[in-house]
């Protein structure tokens, strides 16, 4: 339909138009623009970190004759906004280092090239930014290096490849910052580093490892504690060092294994990969744990041969208030937009981030200028469309054929990964992050319900916040599928246990090792109850094929050795303990069993050292302190005993232990008054005590009291009228 | 239609005449005025720049192209017309590369200007004609690059190499099927 307008109308319109037009501003003659004044400042902001003698770029752009020579290419790219490489759409999503240029800087560069590439006058310049070819931030603490140098071939696909780098020390390290140098920085995309914390992925390639080892995706052992990915460990030629905030340091312990996962562009010449890893170590442990969220639609991903339009979709409502820190969407060559945004509780709209032209050469992880606030309650979303058809020039395959979700190149991917830090949370709250597994786990479930590694990780959770019964549940759906899985029978009996069935547990333990005889969570558990329910002689037996399959832990020593010293031989339990000593030489259990058995052999010297070393390990362990006073009052050093049971009454004001201990050093010593003041107040603190109260009375009477004596052995009487000893004290009392 | 190749090489581009100066310099500096060997039916010039990842990664392609067509009498050239490219930039580069073909540094950019190529990589294909080269193909090599940022897994229509089968086979030969995509070829001389 039209509406036609009378023509005087519309002329009176346009007249007001024109009357009410801006005037152009008058303006003096405009300053030329020049490489000193303008244009330096954005080269060397935007373009200098891989353009520079060395980098990842092909050319450096650091002096006026390079920029000059290179005018038109400069105006092209830049224009096009093929260079600075940035997929994220502007507005969708503030992020820190945005390489994009603005309008105003895209007009400088035109006008600079237009008009001749003026240099002007270079002391306007800025410095010349400098870019060292050692490491970054100095000589690293470590500098792990991949196995064995990869040849990347010469020509043909890009390639995607795997390499293990064990880490190789003792101690757990915290880590503030990290700096890949990936030997040939112009055949490097970008890589990915994966913390693999039981060196699964290894365990999975014994052979190859060494060599790395091909795909573009891979799954690790996360292990059986709650230990969640917290940090994108990501690595693109313009992002040297990856330096973590204050106080959030990622962590490696021993025994941890980093993947490489790496990009590889083949570059026209055989390119040696001999990438290394610098570690830069923090000197205390994280004070705030962001967690890694990941929303993915691989299981909806069958996308036609020739569809333009695909879409995938996934979304998690948050169980608490986060900061969104940082995002990483990721698909392979047919997704073409990606987005991701929240849906507030008030139902605003927050967008994540937004990439409408999507090439997996360009990925990176964007990390927001400033935290994103999402409360409670809100939901994340991810939204992909693919783009099967041939038209798509990134597709990998031609003519076009239908694709599914997988780890190679020809396969696809749906995933959006999330860097949340929880905050706001209540004292006295569960770990929030355990609160995000089991909301995510819940989500992960309730749209593939046999999704097997859901449950698991959600019953884990369940665990984790002391849900028992439900994790127990959850455990036993996963059996119902996977009857024998050995690792979630393991589970379902450590849950057990915990919440006290024991006969639950030690079915649940005896029939995953049933399935996997040399498994070691089960049997050392199976044998940790025998051990706590005084069935030596089987706690002994499974602590020693624990041992035979899974030696080098300090733990199973230890078990063995409670298990021989409930048998009665206290040599071979000592020799368990000293074992366990020499792998883990400040392991607390080993020093305390040590120093008990010592005593117990009539050798309280020898108990000393290994009693002392268990205290400075735990000085807060009253029982410890005890312990050593004992030794001490044995060895005739009854003021260094004093001192111990002192420090045991200082950390237990409330435990009447100390005091009756100190009580006897000090009789022993002949400081009666004081041993009666200090047994006097053991039974202040536990006056239904009857030895305590025939002790007392004892102290009386030798302190000349034998009427307090009286009353006392009365008392042990009364409340122990069997008690021979209190009876037999009583009669040796002179008579009234 | 099947246009008869004469009329198709008559409808190309303006023949260049056989230069009276050289057309460039070989690695020791000593001019080259020769580019076809007697009886070649052809000469392929490859421009490259040993600093462009485009053009590097286009040598194994080149040097496949080499193998195939050099038994036909073809002969190539590795072109290097940037200024940086001085001889012992172009040693080292084709010593890394493993580059065994014949080079000519384009010191004076006149086989740019005869070939009117602007970047690099780009190919141009010439045919000797009595005293004078035929220019018959200039362009990209294959459509693995669609423009800067926008690349193909692997190349799908090989446009050298057919241009290159139907100069041998008589046939009329095709133009390529885009834009080549690359580095701009630095100029000599002060824009």
């Amino acid at each position: 339909m039209r509406f036609r307008f009378p023509a005087s109308l519309a002329l009176a319109a346009c007249t007001l138009m024109s009357f009410s037009a801006p005037k152009p501003p008058i303006r003096a003659a405009e300053a030329p623009v020049t490489w000193s004044r303008q244009i330096v400042p954005i080269v060397y902001h935007n373009c200098a970190a891989c353009h520079h003698p060395g980098g990842a770029g092909p050319f450096s752009l650091l002096s006026y004759a390079d920029a000059r020579r290179r005018g038109q290419q400069i105006l092209d790219v830049t224009q096009s906004r093929y260079m600075p490489p940035w997929l994220p759409a502007h507005g969708y999503g503030d992020f820190a280092g945005e390489r994009r240029l603005s309008d105003e800087d895209l007009a400088l560069i035109r006008k600079w090239v237009e008009s001749g590439m003026a240099e002007g006058n270079p002391a306007e310049a800025p410095a010349e930014p400098h870019y060292d070819a050692t490491w970054q931030m100095g000589k690293p603490d470590l500098i792990l290096s991949i196995e064995r140098p990869y040849t990347l071939s010469a020509s043909g696909a890009d390639v995607f490849r795997n390499f293990v780098l064990p880490y190789p020390l003792a101690q757990t390290n915290f880590i503030r910052a990290m700096e890949i140098r990936p030997g040939t920085p112009q055949a490097v995309h970008h890589s990915n580093v994966l913390i693999d914390r039981t060196a699964s992925y290894r365990g999975d390639h014994p052979a190859d490892w060494k060599d790395g080892i091909p795909g573009m995706e891979l799954e690790l052992d996360g292990g059986n504690t709650f230990d969640p990915d917290s940090h994108f460990l990501f690595w693109k030629p313009d992002t040297p060092v990856l330096a973590e905030p204050s106080g959030m340091p990622w962590r490696l312990d021993p025994g941890n294994d980093l993947i490489l996962n790496m990009h590889l562009k083949p570059s026209g010449k055989p390119e040696t990969i001999d990438a290394q890893i610098g570690l830069y170590f923090d000197d205390k442990p994280a004070t705030s744990h962001p967690m890694l969220l990941q929303l993915d639609d691989d299981r909806d991903l069958d996308i036609p041969a020739g569809d333009r339009n695909f879409v995938v979709h996934d979304e998690l409502t948050l169980p608490v208030d986060v900061d969104v820190l940082g995002i990483y969407p990721h698909a392979h060559y047919l997704g073409h937009v990606l987005e991701g945004w929240a849906i507030l509780p008030n139902g605003q709209k927050k967008w994540l981030i937004r990439i409408p032209g999507w090439d997996i050469d360009r990925q990176s992880v964007y990390r927001y200028r400033t935290p994103v606030f999402l409360p409670r309650g809100s939901v994340l979303h991810m939204h992909y469309v693919y783009d099967n058809s041939a038209q798509n020039i990134h597709n990998p395959n031609s003519p076009p054929i239908r694709v599914r979700a997988g780890n190679r190149s020809v396969d696809e991917m749906a995933h959006l990964w999330v860097q949340v830090l929880p905050v706001n949370v209540p004292k006295g709250s569960p770990d929030p992050r355990l609160l995000l597994e089991q909301a995510w786990m819940e989500h992960r479930v309730r749209v593939q319900p046999g999704d097997s590694i859901a449950l698991y990780n959600l019953a884990s959770a369940e665990a984790g916040l002391g849900e028992d019964a439900q994790a127990a549940d959850t455990y036993r759906a996963i059996l119902r599928d996977h009857p024998n899985d050995a690792r979630t029978l393991n589970s379902l009996g450590a849950v057990l246990d915990k919440s006290g069935e024991a006969p639950g547990a030690e079915q649940s333990f005896r029939h995953a090792l049933a399935v996997e005889p040399e498994a070691c969570d089960p049997r050392f558990n199976l044998a940790s109850l025998e051990l706590i329910r005084s069935q030596f002689r089987d706690a002994d037996r499974d602590f020693r094929a624990l041992l035979e399959h899974c030696p080098n832990d300090p733990a199973a020593h230890n078990g063995l050795g409670l298990a021989l010293a409930g048998e009665g031989d206290n040599a071979s339990a000592e020799s368990e303990f000293k074992a366990a000593l020499a792998l883990d030489p400040r392991n607390f259990t080993a020093q305390y069993h040590l120093g008990e058995i010592a005593i117990a052999l009539g050798r309280p010297q020898d108990a000393i050292d290994p009693l002392s070393a268990a205290a400075s390990e735990n000085p807060g362990d009253v029982d410890t302190r005890e312990r050593l006073a004992l030794a001490f009052a044995q060895a005739a050093r009854p003021d260094d005993a004093l001192n111990q049971l002192r420090e045991a009454e200082h950390l237990a004001p409330n435990n009447a232990e100390p005091h009756a201990l100190l009580s006897q050093v000090l009789a022993a010593a002949g400081r009666l008054q004081e041993a009666i003041d200090e047994q006097t107040q053991a039974l202040r603190l536990e006056p239904q005590d009857a030895d305590g109260w025939n002790n007392l009375g004892v102290l009386e009477a030798r302190n000349g009291k034998p009427d307090a004596a009286r009353v006392d052995f009365e008392h042990a009487l009364q409340l122990a009228p069997d008690d021979a000893q209190a009876r037999a004290n009583l009669a040796q009392l002179p008579p009234h | 239609m099947a246009l008869p190749a004469w009329l198709l090489l008559l409808s190309c581009l303006p023949a260049a005449a056989l230069a009276a100066q050289p057309f460039g310099v070989d690695l020791n500096g000593r001019p080259i005025d020769r580019l076809a060997p007697p009886g070649s039916p052809a000469i392929v010039l490859f421009f490259a720049a040993s600093d462009c990842p485009i053009s590097n990664r286009y040598v194994p392609e080149i040097e496949r192209l080499e193998r195939e067509f050099t038994p036909a009498g073809v002969h190539f050239w590795w072109v290097y017309p940037n200024p940086e490219d001085t001889s012992e930039v172009v040693r080292r580069h084709q010593e890394q590369f493993g580059i065994r073909g014949d080079v000519v540094r384009d010191t004076e950019q006149r086989l740019t200007a005869m070939a009117r190529v602007t970047v690099t990589p780009e190919v141009a294909v010439f045919v000797p004609a009595g005293t004078t080269l035929r220019e018959v193909y200039r362009g990209r090599i294959d459509d693995r690059y669609i423009s800067l940022g926008q690349e193909r897994p692997s190349a799908q229509r090989h446009d050298l190499e057919n241009a290159l089968h139907a100069l041998l086979a008589n046939h009329p030969i095709p133009l390529p099927g885009g834009p080549p995509v690359g580095c701009s070829i630095v100029p000599r001389s002060e824009p």
